[in-house]
């Protein structure tokens, strides 16, 4: 099992882009049909000042077919997932799923995945968890780790091996 | 009444955010709540959900199968975990040919995923099941004069579509906890504002930026303290707090509590106890009787 499974174009990915695919076609002709474009979704995002996205337009771009377009688009990215636009969309749209099926389908197309994703990601097929434990810092300077504080230890998948065999079926596995 | 639950602790706050798992497990069970450790957990998943959603799907109800397991009710304190795990369980008792899916890649590690558990979050353990009148009666140290500002994080309070424990507008509980313990809480403008924490992954100056703006705010509106129930939040407004303030050209000196820290200073419990000393932000600025 490595990384390349979950996220390249290799031969099991097949699957998982059909089915990707799938998803966002599916809410191409059932969804954004319900959008009328009233943007109460873009007044409230958090990421709209910031980083000007703007949800209403993922939803005008998707109900037009545009979706390499956004694939291939960094402003996906930058979504904080505050589901702010799912909330208050009175016809419940939901941009924030759009946007995460599309950041699925540009992984899955195997275009570069931005950031600590991919080492989170390889974090969790190796340990089970985005991250081992850390050493941390007081106030007053002292470094500390888990068991000086008197911690117990840390919980994580007893059988990485069995872990793994379950996190690979993910890349595999028939719709 | 007694009360037992699985303390599913995820991955931020056992490798990194130990004040809110210290404080914890020194102050629920003065509330008559039994923590049980269990081995094998994992990551929700939740913050794989952009690079793939069976993903975490899949190791949500992993942890949700585990618990069950063990016949045992899941306590998680961290919201981002408490919405995917709200999430999965959403999911899969509405789509039985996903849940049928999901349980033939679980058979991998001999799990099932039932959906007979319950999960409750901090907030509403609190606020629901121990009540805050029980929670009055066992305040040692009234928290008296100090105004508190809340932060609920975006996770817990939405969407409300797949049950959240607080309301997704006027969230009111974590007030209702903070005056339990004689604190002062004062809703302000800012309150629902999202702390940047997800874009801490690929785009961590403008996620600071997030945290510096909210925590500007709250420090001209005059506040004591803030208060948080998330480690993902929490890393945001505490231990980064500094790097947020230059993002937003300001001196950025505010406490920032886990709730639980409060509730345990309240309780009775000693400081040092709490994981106090690792608090980053200027905590020493309250004084606690
Ligand atoms: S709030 Fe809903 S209906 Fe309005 S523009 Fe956004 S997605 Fe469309
Ligand atoms: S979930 Fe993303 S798109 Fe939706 S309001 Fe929040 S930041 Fe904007």
């Amino acid at each position: 099992m490595s990384i390349v499974d979950l996220t390249s174009m290799g031969k099991s990915q097949t699957e998982l882009r059909k089915e990707i695919n799938g998803q966002l076609s599916k809410l191409q002709d059932e969804i954004s049909d319900y959008c009328f474009q009233c943007a109460k979704c873009t007044a409230g995002c958090e990421a709209h000042k910031l980083l000007e996205l703007e949800p209403h337009k993922m939803v005008a771009l998707l109900k037009r077919g545009l979706i390499d377009e956004m694939v291939n688009s960094d402003i996906i990215w930058t979504c904080m997932s505050c589901f702010k636009c799912r909330e208050r969309c009175p016809q419940r749209v939901a941009p924030v799923e759009i946007l995460f099926a599309l950041k699925n389908m540009a992984v899955v197309s195997g275009k570069q995945i931005p950031g600590k994703y991919t080492a989170m990601l390889q974090s969790i097929l190796s340990i089970g968890l985005i991250q081992d434990v850390q050493e941390v810092t007081t106030r007053d300077n002292k470094t500390m780790k888990r068991d000086e504080l008197g911690l117990p230890s840390l919980s994580k998948p007893c059988d990485p091996a069995k872990f793994q065999v379950g996190l690979t079926k993910i890349a595999v596995e028939k719709v | 009444m007694k009360k037992k639950y699985a303390l599913y602790p995820g991955c931020l706050m056992p490798t990194e955010q130990y004040a809110y798992e210290l404080s914890i497990r020194e102050s629920l069970p003065l509330l008559d709540i039994e923590l049980v450790d269990i081995d094998g957990f994992s990551c929700c998943g939740e913050p794989m959900k952009s690079v793939n959603r069976l993903l975490t799907l899949y190791l949500s109800a992993r942890n949700l199968a585990l618990a069950e397991k063990h016949k045992l009710d899941l306590f998680i304190p961290c919201a981002m975990c408490h919405l995917a795990l709200s999430e999965c369980r959403h999911i899969l008792g509405n789509n039985p040919e996903m849940k049928k899916r999901i349980n033939g890649m679980l058979a991998s590690e001999e799990l099932t995923y039932k959906g007979t558990g319950e999960i409750v979050h901090t907030v509403d353990l609190l606020h629901d099941l121990v009540g805050v009148e029980t929670i009055k009666q066992r305040v040692k140290k009234p928290m008296k004069g100090i105004k508190l500002a809340t932060h609920y994080g975006c996770h817990l309070i939405r969407p409300t579509e797949i049950g959240r424990p607080v309301d997704s507008e006027h969230p009111m509980k974590m007030e209702a906890i903070l005056e339990a313990l004689e604190a002062e809480t004062v809703d302000y403008p800012e309150k629902l504002d999202c702390c940047g924490g997800i874009l801490q992954i690929n785009l961590p100056e403008s996620a600071l930026t997030k945290t510096g703006q909210k925590l500007k705010a709250v420090q001209e509106h005059g506040f004591d303290g803030f208060v948080d129930v998330c480690p993902w939040c929490h890393k945001m407004f505490d231990s980064r707090q500094s790097k947020a303030g230059e993002t937003v050209a300001a001196k950025l000196d505010v406490p920032v509590f886990y709730l639980t820290q409060l509730l345990g200073l309240a309780l009775g419990v000693k400081k040092e106890k709490l994981g106090l000393e690792l608090n980053l932000s200027p905590v020493d600025k309250l004084e606690f009787g």
